[in-house]
């Protein structure tokens, strides 16, 4: 195996920090992130349900590409 | 062979919706005093009507009426058009396939919209994890559980993770030595190619496939894994704040 990237490694340490024991996995999020992705826009609050989208986003690669590709086009629309 | 969408009838309004915009309280058609609505200003003014008025769930359940899935893949397609533009490995033909499909996972999970967003945000985001499963699915095809499981067994070896690969500032030294050995004792070889499988950025449902395993199962054997890392430094003085704030984007 390689030598890992700085990139990587700070990236894993992050991932590590915002890891919670209770996390919503990506099928919660998926069912909660329309919502999330439009009160974020309107600069409402992200409480309860949605702090859990929130914090899966930061430790879930996948699911925040998926977000930002959201968020893309409900600000083009 | 994948169902075909019926989208070329003539539009049918979902319970009388779309085309009796007077009894709902909808704004008419656009109105050109000389001459008469034609059948195709109709058709071009329904997608809008549909988009604004409709009640989509409702809508897309009656079968006939094609307008209500016409207008949806269309928007689809669009949101697809313009979340995917920078990838230059994707073309027309793929979108429109991934469209079909994300239509498809729509009508069937009607039920399982809830409201707590406007439809056609809940449609977009199925169609965009539809497009990049897809697509990560092509990127990751070829790659092998027995090389990743390899790596998984060197990832605590100083020549993969040596203590100055983040710089000579002491603390990092450390932290990264600390990495090292959580690597080394908390995990098992099954979290550390998962661990792996993360940091090439591998989607999940990659994991699931090599992994002979689910989604959820996937994530929670990578979410122990964090948990198991993290509760090694924090053991050993690193503080979770000093874990989340040191390398804040």
């Amino acid at each position: 195996m390689k030598r890992l990237t700085p990139q990587q490694i700070e990236g894993l340490i992050r991932v590590i920090g915002q890891t919670r024991e209770h996390e919503f996995n990506c099928a919660e999020c998926q069912s909660n992130v329309s919502e999330f992705a439009e009160r974020q826009i309107a600069g409402l609050p992200l409480e309860g349900t949605l702090a859990g989208v929130e914090q899966h986003l930061t430790v879930c690669s996948e699911c925040r590409e998926e977000f930002l590709a959201l968020e893309k086009i409900l600000r083009a629309s | 062979m994948k169902p075909t969408i019926v989208t070329d009838r003539l539009p049918v309004p979902a319970k009388g919706i779309a085309l009796r915009q007077g009894e709902l309280g909808i704004p008419a058609f656009p109105r050109r005093a000389d001459f008469p609505l034609t059948f195709r200003d109709r058709l071009d003014n329904i997608p809008d009507v549909v988009e604004t008025e409709i009640n989509w769930p409702e809508a897309l359940r009656v079968t006939e009426n094609s307008a209500a899935v016409s207008a949806l893949r269309r928007i689809l397609l669009d949101g697809l058009r313009i979340a995917l533009r920078e990838r230059t490995d994707v073309n027309e033909a793929q979108l429109e396939d991934f469209t079909h499909e994300a239509l498809l996972r729509i009508l069937e999970r009607l039920d399982q919209f809830a409201g707590r967003s406007r439809f056609t945000t809940w449609a977009h985001s199925i169609a965009v994890n539809t497009a990049f499963t897809e697509l990560r699915r092509k990127r990751w095809q070829d790659v092998s559980l027995d090389a990743l499981a390899a790596e998984g067994q060197q990832l605590s070896e100083p020549a993969v993770l040596p203590d100055d690969a983040l710089g000579s500032d002491e603390e990092r030294t450390r932290l990264v030595g600390l990495l090292r050995k959580a690597v080394a004792e908390k995990l098992s070889a099954k979290q550390r190619t998962a661990i792996v499988c993360m940091l090439q950025e591998m989607p999940i449902d990659q994991i699931v496939g090599l992994l002979g395993t689910n989604r959820n199962s996937a994530y929670k054997l990578l979410h122990d894994a964090r948990c198991a890392l993290k509760e090694y430094l924090t053991a050993e003085g690193i503080s979770p704040e000093v874990i989340r704030t040191a390398f804040a984007p």
